[in-house]
């Protein structure tokens, strides 16, 4: 009778348990599905962003490349990237993946949050699209389509993937998550101001440099000419895009949200996320208005992204006031950036470069100053003894062992070196070869005229004869602001 | 969800609770811990079934946000008719909710007394939805009805597109109502409903097998696209889009910038229209299922647009954004029936060949004088018969197996799964084809008999939104009113107004065409 009684109850126990753990990655998947769909959507509001920034003539170009993106970016991301991001063979290497190519085998293999989780390959390629689309921005206008294709290729399948396997494999050299820590500590980085914002906004910025600036762009003394965007309205709602998406970007980057630490992350990450950008936005109206005596839209646009970006990587980790902070410094510090670029005649038509890699950089290193010890342990709960054992926190508590600190700074260093050291030889072959920029002949014209078999706008306010002719040159004036200052 | 106790007896009832006392012989604190474990067992059905509320109600508001189909319309056609189809666009999702309330929703999944094969026959006006199954095995299911209406709303407006900017209003209302109340619906009851006589999970398959149609490229995307094709062809294409030796007039649309907003927010949205087709989400098949289906379809996408724009740059057209957005949606619409059953690999391989497939309808089209402004025959009609058809070639065995619950599993041919999948597939296909061009060739019909199909002559040359839509701001007067504040209006307003003012400049006195930028 008892045996009876202890079978009924191990036998319900056990449908329980099983039930439980069902529902429990029922809940997982579903997060990372709604979470990959919205990064997905920052792409298209990246695109509406692009295409307003930029002068009508090259908006049906931007437009294609950077839809163009994510197509390329799952396609490598398919055949190499998340192998070389996660794949995890026989014998791993801290420096880059080796397994799971045409996701081969995925079912045997770790893939990043489970064992053959057909969402971890789909959510990451969100973030790997990401990371590749970023450095249109720098290089729009006057970028050989071919260079672009190439590097979008080379971005997604290779230089992205390398660097998420340092921070993000279990396997890689740098992340805190690692199975072998830097100095016992590792670099924080949640959602990627480094991985990804680094990444791409300083190849960005390489090819910036590299491309040269556009035509007209600097006067004959050096000075800055204004270039503004064609389309504001397009510029908000590629920011509102961009935001919305955002909340699937940082807080479903915790990849679980089935226990009470999961779900207090996921919760801190999106309030985090709402005030620094907040408080970029803000701070980069009030330096417009300080400067310019004028309340500039696009102004205050940059400074939302540049908030959100900066706080990418620490928003499960830091105190509200904290990401206030982040959001400030990173707003004012995106204005100087800006202006010395201007100062070196490096044209940035989206500011990509100081948006991505300036305040990406702020970022990754702000974690190092105010992630609070709470809340990582709350977040790497696998790691909470090192926490309290080595001090791994921000500088800025006391007592901190400035690990994490070190780790953040050689974290970044790391990313520059190799995207530097990838990204100059690329885009320097191209340039030995004469194929990294477009004729001035076609400059003029528009890219779209010239080779993409038409225009943005067919039949409406854009002459065909005077190039740039848009709405928002033809009626200067004190409220709508160009967007490099 | 089962009455629970009071405390003591956790989630055992008190006749429960006694009888386990006694069978534990009396020792009551046993008993409460054992029917404390049936409590955790209920709470966790509880969040089970919230779980999968949560995902069909926001895979269904994803599936609805690809109304902005209504972004791409409007920018694939001329500005003089845009708000023309933004209104046709925003009325379907209203005109098919009143629908799918009223008689679709049964027609599809209803299951009374005597249920059969062909129509569903209960459910109407969600009459004693709490006793009978809807979809799922869940009575009284309220999301499922949200859900399934979002994928009749797309259906009723994917013939919009093809036979934009000379279809008169009352016709498109009338389809509308039709497509939605009626032709869909009857459609869905054939393959996703328990008691019809065409789908893989139906009660008694068609040849063992039935046809397999995950979210839909058959039965959404067929419906919709041959119902716009037949459209198209009977209302005659659009003044000047033919010249007198029969070739194609260019005819781009005004806004690429709009094409591209829309073609985002498709993509974005048919996360929620395949994953979302797996109806729960409260176990590891299922969960597997749903992300397979994101990876599917995103490489599906991602090969159909790449595709495509390797045709246009081999057609000399150089890097056409167009063809590229095209491209990706083709993939999409392909992927649909068997994003949950095909290799990541067979996916890439749909999306390519649905792009080639695409061109060459479109080609076919133009070669037949039919003006399907934006190819929503080729994308919906073509490419989703080809996602059905792929499924019966290259559905791998184990992935079936865990998208349906069976006893045999007939898959793909090129798996050595026979050939009653790929049967039931090409069935399924002309049954679908059949259906459609049963219904809707009449329904046309009778309204062109009556002179109601298309728009007057002048209606067209003005545009819709100006002779339809009230849209009166096109004088000089109000041209040069408008324009210096063009930032703050609605820009699209805005433009109109600036094209009437270069036409009638150039038409008119010599005005020269920068005055139209004051």
């Amino acid at each position: 009778m008892a045996s009876a009684i202890a079978t009924a109850i191990c036998d319900e126990l056990s449908t329980s348990a099983s039930s439980v753990a069902d529902v429990s990655l029922g809940v997982n998947t579903f997060l990372l599905l709604f979470g990959g769909a919205l990064v997905f959507l920052m792409h298209g509001g990246f695109a509406m962003l692009e295409a307003g920034a930029i002068r009508s003539k090259n908006a049906m170009n931007i437009l294609l490349q950077t839809i163009l993106d994510a197509a390329a970016a799952a396609i490598m991301w398919y055949c190499v990237g998340f192998g070389f991001a996660y794949g995890i063979g026989d014998k791993p290497n801290k420096f880059i993946g080796n397994a799971m190519f045409g996701l081969a085998r995925y079912k045997s293999h770790y893939t990043g949050s489970g064992m053959g989780m057909w969402t971890d390959f789909f959510f990451q390629w969100a973030f790997c699209a990401t990371a590749a689309t970023i450095p249109a921005g720098s290089v729009a206008e006057r970028f050989n389509f071919n260079a672009y294709m190439g590097y979008s290729i080379f971005i997604a399948g290779f230089v992205y993937p390398v660097v998420a396997h340092w921070a993000w494999c279990v396997e890689g050299w740098l992340g805190f998550g690692v199975n072998t820590p830097l100095f016992k500590a590792g670099y924080i980085d949640f959602a990627g101001s480094g991985v990804i914002h680094m990444t791409g906004g300083l190849a960005g910025l390489i090819g910036a440099t590299m491309v040269g600036p556009r035509l007209g762009r600097f006067d004959a003394d050096g000075n800055p000419v204004e270039m503004p965007g064609h389309s504001a309205i397009l510029v908000v709602l590629g920011t509102v895009l961009l935001w919305f998406g955002w909340y699937g970007f940082n807080p479903t980057s915790m990849l679980m949200i089935t226990s009470t630490p999961a779900a207090t992350v996921v919760g801190r990450a999106a309030v985090t996320t709402t005030l620094s950008g907040a408080a970029g936005g803000i701070a980069c109206l009030l330096n417009g208005f300080r400067r310019h005596r004028g309340w500039d839209l696009v102004g205050l646009c940059n400074g939302i992204l540049c908030g959100f970006v900066a706080i990418t990587a620490c928003c499960h980790v830091v105190e509200p006031w904290a990401a206030i902070l982040c959001g400030l410094v990173a707003g004012l510090w995106f204005d100087f950036l800006c202006w010395v670029l201007l100062k070196l005649k490096i044209d940035d038509p989206l500011s990509a470069g100081p948006m991505h890699f300036g305040t990406g950089m702020w970022g990754v290193f702000f974690t190092g100053l105010l992630a609070k010890q709470e809340y990582i342990k709350e977040a790497y709960t696998f790691r909470s003894d090192d926490v309290d054992a080595y001090h791994l926190y921000g500088a800025f508590y006391p007592h901190s062992s400035g690990k994490l600190l070190a780790s953040q700074v050689i974290g970044l260093l790391a990313i520059i070196g190799w995207v530097c050291g990838t990204m100059i030889p690329f885009f320097f072959i191209f340039k030995l070869a004469g194929a990294l920029r477009i004729p001035p002949e076609m400059e003029e014209m528009g890219l779209d005229r010239s080779k993409h078999g038409g225009s943005a706008y067919n039949g409406t306010g854009v002459s065909p004869s005077a190039p740039g002719n848009d709405v928002m040159r033809n009626q200067p004036s004190a409220k709508v602001l160009p967007l490099n200052g | 969800m089962s009455n629970q106790g009071p405390l003591s007896t956790g989630g055992c009832t008190s006749e429960q609770f006694a009888e386990v006392v006694k069978a534990l012989d009396g020792d009551s604190a046993a008993a409460t811990a054992l029917c404390q474990v049936f409590a955790t067992s209920n709470r966790t059905e509880e969040i089970a079934f919230g779980l999968n509320t949560v995902f069909m109600v926001l895979s269904g508001a994803l599936v609805f946000i690809m109304a902005s189909f209504a972004m791409l319309e409007a920018g694939a056609i001329r500005s003089k008719n845009a708000m023309n189809i933004l209104l046709q666009t925003v009325l379907d999702g209203a005109a098919s909710a009143i629908m799918w309330y009223l008689v679709g929703f049964g027609f599809a999944y209803g299951i009374g007394d005597r249920p059969n094969g062909f129509i569903g026959d209960a459910l109407f006006g969600l009459a004693r939805y709490k006793s009978h199954e809807t979809v799922t095995d869940v009575r009284g299911d309220w999301t499922s009805w949200f859900f399934q209406w979002a994928f009749c709303a797309t259906a009723a407006t994917i013939p919009a597109g093809a036979v934009a900017e000379r279809f008169n209003f009352n016709a498109y209302l009338g389809y509308s109502l039709f497509l939605g109340g009626f032709v869909y619906p009857v459609v869905v009851h054939w393959v996703w409903c328990r008691t019809g006589w065409l789908g893989y999970g139906t009660d008694a398959p068609l040849l063992g097998a039935g046809m397999i149609d995950f979210a839909g490229s058959g039965v959404v995307h067929m419906t919709g696209g041959l119902a716009g094709l037949i459209g198209a062809t009977m209302v005659g294409p659009r003044m000047g889009r033919f010249d007198s030796n029969g070739q194609p007039v260019h005819m781009p649309g005004h806004s690429a910038i709009l094409v591209v907003l829309g073609t985002v927010l498709l993509w974005f949205g048919w996360y929620g229209f395949n994953p979302g087709s797996a109806l729960v989400a409260d176990n590891a098949n299922v969960a597997s299922v749903a992300g397979r289906a994101a990876v599917t379809t995103t490489l599906s996408g991602a090969a159909g647009g790449l595709t495509c724009l390797v045709i246009a740059v081999w057609r000399g057209r150089s890097w056409d954004l167009t063809y590229l957005c095209n491209g990706m949606l083709v993939g999409f619409v392909s992927i649909t029936a068997g994003c949950s059953v095909l290799e990541p690999w067979a996916a890439l391989l749909c999306g390519g060949v649905a792009a080639v497939l695409f061109e060459a309808a479109c080609e076919g089209l133009l070669k037949l004088r039919i003006d399907d402004v934006v190819s929503a025959g080729p994308m919906h009609g073509v490419c989703g018969a080809w996602g059905v058809l792929i499924v019966g070639l290259l559905a791998k065995k184990e992935y079936v197996e865990q998208t349906f619950d069976r006893d045999i599993y007939p898959h793909g041919l090129f798996y050595g799964g026979g050939g009653k999948l790929l049967a039931s597939q090409v069935i399924g296909i002309l049954a679908i084809a059949g259906w459609v061009f049963g219904t809707m060739g009449p329904f046309f019909a009778a309204f062109r008999a009556v002179g109601s199909l298309r728009i007057s002559a002048e209606d067209e040359t003005l545009g819709l939104d100006a002779s339809k839509h009230g849209v009166r701001n096109l004088g000089r007067a109000g041209v040069r009113k408008a324009m210096p504040s063009c930032r703050t209006l609605d820009p699209l307003n805005c433009v109109v107004s600036h094209i009437s003012c270069r036409v009638e400049s150039a038409a008119s006195f010599p005005i020269t065409p920068s005055s139209c930028t004051t």
